[in-house]
């Protein structure tokens, strides 16, 4: 909201710097996020009469004026054409820094010094909308009756300064000047000077001249004035000035008026002309399909019954609230006018404005909210403004159409100790009704009881708390800062508890970067080419993917359902950069619908994945990962072959509880989707469900004594066919030694041509103890040769 | 006889003293101590001296040879030290070559915050919980006073999924869930993910917030504000400053907004504050009475406060990174800096 210091100044006698008035309305709740002086650029400059003009004795081109600035007289050269003796012109003096960046100063031309330089329109910042003759391509010859001397700021009404204040939501009534003056009101202790709203008639009846037929509910209030025998022309100058300050282009006294009360009053209102209204009939409904309608921006539209209209008695003439139809517009020769001062429904201006995309000062203002008491003076103001600028004649009469029961004065009746109680200390009583009174909150204490009568436009105020908001943002919230007491001194006492999955989460984490890896934060939206890029079937649950319905971008246009196209990326992006060894994790969440469309929240599910692309990392490194991560919880489980379409067919392998549940994999990315990721180096890839491992039981250990008697170690090196797993030999020698049975461990493997295609050389130490004797080298040879020939009973294995 | 032995102790000692290495000090010590060394000689010739004399005899020769016992191991010892010492510096190495062994990688530094704030949470009676982020338009708005086509959705624009389901514009739906979950008296704290229709460059549609709520009997502005004051003391250390500002959110009232003395510039004022030498910090308030009706919570009897902070802008201020893209681009030479 950009708002006029001087206009607020109509209201409430201040006399402070802006940049002090716009501290404060900040910490009052106002924030102002931008100050404009609009005669930052004008000083040193005044108006002045030129006196006499002579040739420049050296150049053709240039003239010698003579200049009578008020306090002084000077002597300008000039190329400009349009001056002429006795001219009424803008002079810039020594020192002046104007708007297109132009600084002054005393200079000389060809041998004729001057003092300082006559300025165009442009040069002062305004153009014809602001003052006529401001455009054209000279100097700008002033009014005669400014005055030599005068400041060119105070004598253009440009003295002003344009406060752009942040309206929160919840104050619609101070999208208007007289809202924020009544602010001001408050935070400085003043009277709100009221406003003029009277203004003289003629003896007639608008009754005879219009009609107002209100058929739609979002229509709440509708009010219409009748002026005839208008006189276009333009603003006064104050107005106009007003207007400028705030952004808004003057255009004549009539489209000036409705404008300067959207400002004021934050009322929207439009302005007819009469002649084009057929039947004399205005109409608020619902328009008919294929309806169509032109409007002043330019463009046309077909409407539908979503959208209400004020309508003539044959067509649309305006969308309500939104746009003026150009087939109804004031234009230079109206001679009548109705004048409309509306309120809609927000919810139907808001529909309307999203469905054309359509944005207007005045959708902007209904959109927010504008209360159904403010035309009642809103409009009596722009009445007033018709008069005293003399624009036309009013006719006797207001129509008013109201589809709801007007509120009575609302009373609100809390407890000042309650009040209190919110704010957690005591502002004294006289101090609270000050606060409230000045915000135009009729307030009186009654032993405990505070009565509070807001005024009709503050819908906003129901209870306690509201009350409580207005007395401390003005009495200030800066009472706080240096607060040093115990919180809850009056409150219970409650036990902290962390979530037990990010606890677990923090675990892996730690675990992940003891281990070189990295944590990413990756978007959980991604592009929906993810699931072909990772080679996910068709007939993968996770291609039912949900969709943004107004994404952003492609990129992010899909909630996920699968973790490793993230890691993939950010593998990508750093190879990309030069980036080498990378060991990357995420933790994060998948989203898979239940069904689809979405009628029901999906399910969320927390996964941790972890990549590696380094040089001389394998399967195996990446098995010892998957194990110190799974050491941090209870899971039994077993390694089976990978299903993943991402991962290599043959060096992958899931990770299956023993109820059955795969709660993760990892293995070597397939060469297909390297490709698709622009990568060139093998990646290796993990990753495992959060919420199923962190709602495993803890882990618990047990621990027996250590044996006395020495352990005793065997080395063996056997044979096999490649089909043989290494767990399947671990196994079966575990059941050979029985119970002296203490750990086995694989120590190399090779295959060459002597053992041939299809064979492999495995060797294993294996490690024996008993708790209760020292084995003898007979017992071990005796277990040994029992291993050997369990091994070649089993797997055919031969020792080497 | 005596002279005899003055002569082996002074001549050993000698000897001893001047030995370089193990081989000469064992040649002495054979030469003494030997089996036909020279004081071994005369201990053995001591049958022969006479009785009278064998007694003085005895005890001179018994203390030369400890006397000479004692400088050999000595010695031994001393040579062996020398020799280890030599050893080690023969051996000394560059300790300045790298180290061998996986370097531990970096938390993001967003977790490192999290947890931070998590931790004091905890320590201040809130239990974590998490919610999830794809909600209903009710929990996400209509349940904290937002209700359809009201002004305060323009404020977030929003991911939706259908007309109903949305991408949650804010951990504030935490509250709700959580006024379901709990009964009062309860605090609350709930870290996650927010989604935004909002993509520039100092925007990130996808970023983190914590919501806290507590709710409970008395529970007032001040409260707040002395919790707040105590976190922040926590967070960046005694000499924190906080300025408190009025705000509007739906579901809070009073509504307000707290900076922190900003973290780069330590409040002496610079660019990324403006020269106000504060940075935002968070917003929240009193929860609006409507909503704990809403909610079923009596609002005669329990009042509360929340408040969120978005922890984007703090992790970003407190480590001085230079792009909120930054914190999603996974850059490992970004990501090393932290470690």
């Amino acid at each position: 909201m950009k708002i006029s210091y001087n206009w607020l100044k109509d209201f409430v006698d201040i006399n402070v710097s802006p940049k002090e008035l716009a501290e404060k309305m900040t910490i009052s709740g106002f924030e102002v996020e931008d100050i404009a002086f609009m005669n930052e650029h004008l000083h040193d400059v005044y108006v002045s009469k030129i006196e006499k003009i002579e040739k420049h004795p050296q150049a053709d081109r240039l003239v010698v004026c003579q200049v009578n600035v008020g306090f002084k007289n000077v002597q300008i050269v000039t190329s400009a054409t349009n001056v002429f003796e006795g001219a009424i012109v803008p002079v810039a003096l020594d020192g002046a820094d104007l708007c297109n960046g132009v600084k002054i100063k005393p200079s000389n031309f060809r041998g004729v010094p001057s003092e300082g330089m006559f300025c165009s329109g442009e040069e002062l910042g305004i153009d014809d909308n602001y003052l006529e003759g401001a455009s054209i391509n000279g100097i700008l010859i002033l009014p005669n009756d400014f005055k030599p001397g005068d400041k060119i700021e105070d004598a253009l009404m440009l003295n002003d300064v344009m406060f752009d204040i942040n309206v929160t939501p919840n104050r619609p009534d101070c999208n208007s000047v007289i809202g924020l003056a009544r602010e001001v009101c408050a935070m400085y202790n003043k009277p709100f000077k009221d406003f003029d709203i009277s203004y003289k008639t003629i003896k007639d009846d608008i009754n005879k001249y219009i009609s107002v037929d209100v058929k739609t509910n979002n229509c709440r209030r509708y009010m219409a004035a009748y002026i005839k025998n208008i006189k276009l022309q333009r603003s006064p100058l104050w107005l106009r000035s007003r207007l400028f300050t705030v952004g808004i282009k003057p255009i004549n006294s009539m489209v000036d008026i409705t404008n300067f009360i959207l400002i004021e009053q934050g009322q929207p209102m439009h302005a007819f002309d009469y002649r084009y209204l057929e039947d004399k009939k205005i109409i608020v409904r619902q328009a008919q399909k294929n309806e169509k309608i032109s409007v002043l921006n330019g463009n046309s539209y077909e409407l539908d019954e979503s959208t209400m209209v004020i309508a003539d008695g044959k067509k649309p003439v305006v969308i309500a609230g939104v746009i003026g139809g150009v087939n109804s517009a004031i234009n230079n020769d109206t001679k009548e006018s109705i004048f409309e001062c509306a309120v809609f429904d927000l919810k139907s201006i808001r529909i309307t404005a999203r469905k054309f995309g359509l944005r207007t000062d005045s959708s902007a203002r209904y959109e927010k909210g504008v209360n159904v008491n403010a035309p009642t003076l809103a409009i009596k103001r722009a009445l007033h403004l018709v008069d005293a600028l003399n624009c036309g004649e009013i006719v006797d009469g207001i129509i008013d159409k109201c589809t709801e029961k007007l509120e009575e004065k609302k009373i609100i009746k809390v407890s000042y100790s309650k009040v209190c109680k919110i704010l957690g200390f005591e502002v004294p009583v006289d101090k609270t009704l000050q606060i409230l009174n000045g915000l135009g909150i009729s307030s009186q204490i009654h032993g405990d009881e505070l009565v509070c009568i807001p005024p009709f436009i503050r819908d906003d105020i129901q209870n306690e708390n509201d009350i409580a908001e207005e007395i401390i943002r003005i009495y200030g919230y800066d009472n706080y800062n240096n607060i040093n007491d115990e919180p809850f001194e009056n409150c219970s006492t409650t036990v902290g508890e962390y979530e037990p999955r990010l606890v677990f989460e923090n675990l892996l984490k730690n675990t992940l970067v003891d281990l070189g890896f990295f944590e990413t934060l990756n978007y959980s939206l991604y592009s929906s080419t993810a699931c072909d890029k990772l080679l996910i079937s068709a007939d993968d649950v996770r291609r039912n993917v949900i969709k943004i319905a107004n994404p952003i971008s492609e990129d992010l246009s899909t909630a996920r359902t699968l973790m490793a196209h993230a890691l993939l990326l950010d593998i990508s992006y750093n190879l990309s950069v030069g980036n080498k060894d990378l060991r990357f994790f995420e933790v994060g969440r998948i989203y898979q619908p239940k069904a689809l469309p979405l009628t029901e929240l999906p399910i969320e599910n927390n996964r941790i994945s972890f990549a590696v692309c380094e040089d001389k990392f394998n399967f195996f490194n990446m098995k010892n990962v998957v194990e110190n991560l799974l050491v941090n919880t209870s899971l039994k489980y077993n390694l089976e072959r990978s299903k993943e379409p991402y991962l290599h067919s043959g060096i992958s392998a899931d990770i299956v509880s023993k109820d059955g549940k795969v709660v993760g994999w990892f293995g070597k990315i397939h060469k297909l989707v390297l490709k698709n990721y622009d990568i060139a180096q093998d990646v290796y890839y993990g990753e495992l469900d959060t919420d199923y491992l962190s709602q495993l039981p803890e882990k618990k250990f047990q621990t027996k004594e250590v044996s006395k008697f020495p352990p005793v170690e065997r080395d063996i090196a056997i044979v096999v066919d490649e089909k043989i797993s290494n767990q399947q030999i671990q196994s079966a020698i575990k059941s050979a030694c029985g119970n002296i049975f203490y750990d086995v461990n694989l120590f190399d493997i090779y295959r060459n041509d002597v053992l041939g295609a299809g064979k492999k050389s495995m060797a294993y130490k294996i490690i024996l103890s008993s708790d209760e004797k020292t084995l003898t080298k007979e017992e071990v040879n005796a277990i040994i040769g029992k291993v050997l020939k369990s091994l070649e009973f089993r797997f055919g294995a031969k020792l080497r | 006889m005596k002279q005899k032995l003055a002569q082996i102790l002074e001549n050993s000692t000698k000897e001893i003293e001047l030995a370089q290495d193990l081989k000469i000090l064992d040649e002495i010590r054979i030469k003494y101590c030997g089996k036909s060394g020279e004081l071994t000689q005369i201990l053995r010739g001591m049958k022969d001296i006479p009785a009278e004399e064998r007694k003085e005899i005895g005890s001179i020769a018994n203390s030369v040879r400890e006397k000479i016992e004692k400088s050999l191991e000595d010695k031994l010892n001393a040579l062996e030290t020398a020799k280890l010492n030599a050893d080690m510096e023969k051996e000394k190495i560059d300790i300045t070559e790298p180290a061998i062994g996986v370097k531990r990688g970096t938390l993001h530094p967003l977790t490192r915050f999290n947890n931070k704030f998590i931790e004091i949470c905890v320590e201040m009676g809130f239990t974590v919980i998490q919610t999830p982020e794809i909600e209903t338009d009710y929990n996400n708005f209509e349940a904290l006073n937002v209700p359809k086509n009201h002004p305060a959705r323009d404020m977030q624009d929003s991911l939706y999924i259908t007309d109903s389901i949305l991408m949650r514009t804010h951990t504030s739906t935490a509250q709700v869930r959580a006024m379901k979950m709990f009964k009062p008296p309860f605090k609350i704290v709930c870290p996650g993910r927010v989604y935004r229709n909002d993509d520039d460059s100092s925007h990130s549609p996808i970023f983190n917030q914590f919501e806290a709520l507590v709710i409970d009997e008395n529970v007032s502005l001040k409260d707040f504000m002395a919790m707040i004051k105590q976190m922040l003391i926590k967070l960046y250390g005694e000499n924190v400053k906080m300025r408190v500002r009025p705000a509007y959110f739906p579901f809070t009232e009073p509504s307000i907004e707290i900076d922190a003395t900003c973290q780069i510039c330590q409040g002496k004022g610079c660019s990324l504050c403006k020269g106000t030498g504060f940075s935002e910090f968070f917003g929240g308030g009193i929860v609006n009475p409507k909503i704990l009706e809403m909610a079923g919570i009596d609002s005669k009897k329990y009042s509360g406060f929340a408040f969120g902070p978005g922890i984007d802008r703090s992790v970003m201020v407190t480590n001085k990174i230079p792009n909120i893209k930054y914190l999603f681009r996974n850059d490992l030479r970004f990501l090393k800096q932290m470690r």
